[in-house]
């Protein structure tokens, strides 16, 4: 049906690049986020029908998404080790003290609890409020902010050392 | 710090960290109100702003080249691969339900292929399993009885010819209850059929392929046609002319 594939192009065009994204802070892994973002885009494909309104499209995506990730394996803790060298590795030696900052923040980020990072991801890549982040992780809405509160609050931490500090921490 | 506008409690340090933390872009009224009132929390509120931004670039990795066309070939050709099963299963259901009716139907189809009274004589002689050396014979009693059907009775009729008769029964000639009865023959069985009339059935009077002749003898009265079949070895009037001179057709 012409109508239903230009509906799910739409909708592909519009959220593939932050599923993607978010899948990837889900997983720690281009490959696995890649095949979970197909995934998730063909069981939507399957059941386009049932999405009535398009504005809760992110959130129906990214519900499904987070099915198939629970159906992959059991979640690990996240170790440093496992997370991708080249994110962190790469350019440091001509890289801008911005790009700097980025792949440092992406370790820090990698670091910090799964239960902390997976609503700061839904509200910063998702732009989701703290009802729908409530909503999605089947959490009440205090408990969301008081991981929102802590995500930040350590991440904030961190980004209180001077750039000196940082570099002395990249190259000690 | 008179606000009139504000109504709401002053947020305290605490919950106002508490709060521009969780969500730095609130646009909560006393999240407003409190950074007006405090350059101390507006400072943090810029802060946690900038942290946003940071957080926000580093979050955003890499999206895979073509990923979008990644996606929609996948669905595409997923698409294309259930129209295909679903095709396939139709074709299939549609095969086995035209077997079955075949098996149902296959007199009808049978039909359809002849349109002469003579050919479908012919083609249902040809189908035709008895003996010309049966032991038993159908006594004139029981033709009579199935011949009662179409309003018919043999009388007077030589018992040399009678002592012949193989089998009568009824049978479905072109959708009509029809009498098939089989005489023993010379060499082979001889076969009589009396068939009601039909129209789409063209008449004819004599007929033959390559094994087999016959005649066929309209009786307007009684609304039937009674036809002869038999091996072009075969002497065929003999047995016609008896009949058609010893049953008696009532209308």
């Amino acid at each position: 049906m012409m109508t239903k594939q230009i509906r799910y192009e739409a909708l592909v065009k519009a959220l593939h690049t932050d599923l993607y994204r978010y899948a990837y802070w889900l997983c720690h892994e281009k490959q696995i986020a890649e095949d979970l973002v197909q995934e998730t885009f063909l069981r939507a494909w399957r059941a386009l029908d049932s999405l009535k309104d398009e504005k809760a499209a992110k959130s129906w995506l990214i519900t499904i998404l987070r099915r198939e990730n629970a159906r992959r394996f059991e979640r690990k803790r996240f170790d440093m080790s496992e997370y991708e060298e080249e994110n962190i590795s790469d350019h440091i030696s001509s890289s801008t003290e911005q790009e700097l900052e980025t792949h440092w923040l992406r370790a820090k980020m990698a670091q910090l609890s799964e239960e902390y990072r997976e609503p700061l991801v839904l509200q910063v890549i998702g732009g989701f409020s703290g009802e729908e982040i409530a909503a999605i992780l089947s959490l009440n809405k205090n408990t969301v902010m008081t991981r929102l509160f802590r995500a930040r609050n350590q991440l904030k931490d961190i980004l209180v050392a001077t750039p000196e500090e940082k570099r002395g921490i990249n190259n000690g | 710090m008179d606000d009139l506008e504000f109504d709401g409690l002053e947020l305290d340090e605490l919950s106002f960290r508490r709060k521009i933390f969780a969500d730095p872009k609130s646009r909560d009224e006393d999240i407003a109100h409190a950074k007006k009132s405090a350059p101390k929390k507006q400072q943090l509120a810029r802060e946690l702003e900038q942290l946003d931004d940071k957080i926000t670039q580093a979050l955003n990795v890499p999206v895979p080249d073509h990923l979008y066309e990644k996606l929609i070939l996948r669905q595409t050709m997923q698409d294309h691969q259930q129209q295909k099963r679903k095709k396939r299963v139709h074709l299939a259901m549609a095969a086995s339900i035209a077997v079955a009716f075949g098996v149902l139907l296959n007199s009808f189809l049978f039909t359809s292929a002849y349109s002469t009274l003579g050919e479908h004589a012919i083609a249902h002689v040809e189908h035709e399993n008895i003996s010309n050396q049966g032991t038993t014979f159908v006594s004139l009693a029981t033709l009579n009885e199935k011949l009662a059907d179409f309003n018919g009775a043999l009388e007077g009729i030589s018992s040399a010819t009678v002592s012949k008769l193989l089998a009568a029964e009824f049978c479905w000639f072109d959708g009509m209850k029809s009498l098939h009865l089989v005489f023993q023959g010379e060499n082979s069985p001889i076969t009589v059929l009396v068939v009601p009339d039909n129209e789409q059935l063209k008449f004819t009077a004599n007929f033959s392929n390559n094994n087999l002749h016959g005649k066929a003898q309209q009786v307007k009265a009684a609304g039937i046609n009674l036809i002869v079949v038999g091996d072009k070895s075969e002497n065929t009037d003999s047995i016609q002319e008896s009949l058609s001179k010893n049953i008696r057709w009532q209308a």
